[in-house]
């Protein structure tokens, strides 16, 4: 009697085993993604066009209180696609994976305040840029300190993997300095706070949004470094896709829509879409 | 942070703590048995079968599960892309709908069974191991099959053996369901991460931790009961 229930138990298992072999292995046919296909009329078909993002970044993509998917891109996405006609999906990835979820079909385009640079430029197709930004330092509001000459010996937090950090690196004063590698910028921005780092080395729009909106006591020194651009990335072969989005963000342009979101996150036009 | 703020974080964790229970149910659903397997096999006989285990658990106890997580979720679109891949195994996977909703946590799951089904077999391994011959000797005296003395006699001092080890690796496993959010699994280490973001603070990662720590209470709470019940055969 007890060997019975044992068999049975054993069998139990490996059904299970086998069913987690096969658990992938049902689900419906793919729609694979071969250059011959129009990427434009891909999207069109299946009636979504889906999002890849961060969701951390504050205020161009990131989650809010209520656990919804936020930001200026997000309302620039969802106009570009209620003029497209399809339905918006805000998927979240992991950003060191980003190029590997692109290019596995799993998002249609990254579209979070990305920096450009030439190995992005390399494995994506890079929509014209929209936006600038400026990589600046960011200072207690009562330091001493008024510009990049008076932060030598100083400790400047950055986040780990940034474009910042690559900027920050192959500067003039790098060797003046030490790096503090943080996960993100808020970390950063908090060891500042707890004095554990002297300044903070960031993109000018999320220490202008944290100053402005965030009601943070920080100070921006004058001079920064590097101008860098945003903008979105696709699939190297989705070039339909990409000139379509061009388009319509050319058009939210001229007819001031683009203007109208931007004034709501930033205050004013900073777009240069043309 | 105000409490009214830390009172939301907390609401909207604990919705996510579904998907983290899910991850560690399942996964320990599916790896005890397979680690009973895997363990089984280790010990066979036959030597090309325990070689083969042996590899098995040396990649699964050898790598990160972390990166485990990610080959497990981009192993099917990369081979499926990929130009030296058989035809046959490409259209295997053409079976396979990455942007379905299920799709993740399957890799998930996939990573997370096959890391732990390795640990299992090594704890098992060990409590079988650990009985002395003599009782072999001593059933086989009594003229018991295998088949009897492995499941009267052997089976039911393994159980107690293994399961303060056992305990061990569940509760690590509570923990580590929070690797899933390297692939953006939406459990609560990454929803933490993200209101992390939204509020500048260190709270929500705190609340998070208090998470796991009630989990993994219970989880030693049970452990300790289970234990006292198998307190036979002293």
């Amino acid at each position: 009697m007890k060997k019975s229930i044992f068999k049975r138990v054993i069998c139990a298992a490996l059904a299970g085993v086998m069913m987690l072999g096969a658990f992938g292995c049902s689900e419906k046919e793919e729609s694979s993604s071969s250059s011959e296909v129009d990427s434009l009329q891909k999207v069109l078909d299946s009636g979504k066009f889906i999002l890849g993002l961060d969701a951390t970044f504050v205020p161009m993509g990131y989650t809010d209180e209520n656990d919804e998917i936020v930001g200026f891109d997000i309302d620039v996405a969802e106009e570009v696609c209620k003029r497209m006609g399809v339905e918006l999906v805000k998927q979240p990835i992991n950003w060191d994976t980003k190029e590997e979820d692109l290019e596995a079909g799993r998002i249609d385009c990254i579209w979070n305040g990305m920096s450009v640079n030439a190995e992005r430029a390399e494995r994506m197709n890079l929509s014209e840029p929209y936006m600038n930004n400026k990589m600046v330092f960011v200072v207690p509001a009562d330091s001493t300190a008024q510009s990049m000459a008076d932060l030598e010996g100083c400790v400047i937090g950055v986040q780990n993997g940034s474009t910042a950090q690559t900027i920050l690196a192959e500067s003039d004063i790098a060797s003046t300095i030490t790096e503090s590698a943080s996960a993100t910028n808020d970390e950063a921005l908090m060891q500042m706070e707890s004095g554990l780092v002297d300044a903070v080395f960031l993109d000018v729009i999320v220490a202008d949004y944290k100053i402005v909106t965030g009601g943070k006591d920080y100070r921006v020194l004058s001079d920064g470094l590097a101008e860098e651009e945003y903008a979105i990335g696709f699939r190297k072969e989705d070039q339909e896709l990409r000139d379509e989005v061009q388009k319509i963000l050319g058009e939210m342009k001229a007819d001031g829509t683009l203007a109208e979101i931007s004034t709501k996150w930033f205050g004013s036009d900073i777009t240069t879409v043309k | 942070m105000t409490s009214q703020e830390i009172l939301n974080v907390v609401k909207l964790l604990l919705e996510y703590l579904v998907p983290t229970l899910k991850v560690f149910g399942f996964t320990l659903l599916f790896s005890v048995p397979l680690g009973m397997v895997v363990a089984l096999l280790k010990m066979c006989k036959f030597k090309p079968i325990s070689y083969l285990t042996n590899i098995y658990i040396l990649i699964m106890r050898g790598t990160p599960l972390m990166l485990q997580v990610i080959v497990a979720f981009y192993a099917v679109p990369m081979l499926k892309n990929g130009e030296g891949t058989p035809q046959f195994i490409v259209n295997l996977l053409n079976n396979i709908d990455i942007k379905d909703e299920n799709y993740m946590f399957n890799a998930v799951l996939v990573a997370f069974v096959l890391n732990y089904a390795a640990y299992f077999a090594e704890i098992f391994r060990g409590g079988i191991e650990s009985i002395p011959k003599g009782q072999y000797e001593a059933a086989a005296a009594l003229s018991m099959t295998r088949t009897q003395t492995f499941f009267k006699i052997i089976l039911p001092q393994v159980v107690k053996r293994v399961v303060p080890a056992s305990a061990n690796e569940v509760i690590t496993l509570v923990k580590d369901t929070s690797l899933a959010n390297v692939v953006a699994y939406a459990e609560i280490t990454l929803k933490a991460k993200q209101q992390m973001q939204l509020y500048s603070s260190l709270v929500p990662l705190f609340i998070a931790g208090a998470f796991y720590f009630v989990l993994a209470t219970v989880l030693t709470i049970v452990f300790s009961y289970v234990e006292k019940k198998l307190d036979y055969y002293k």
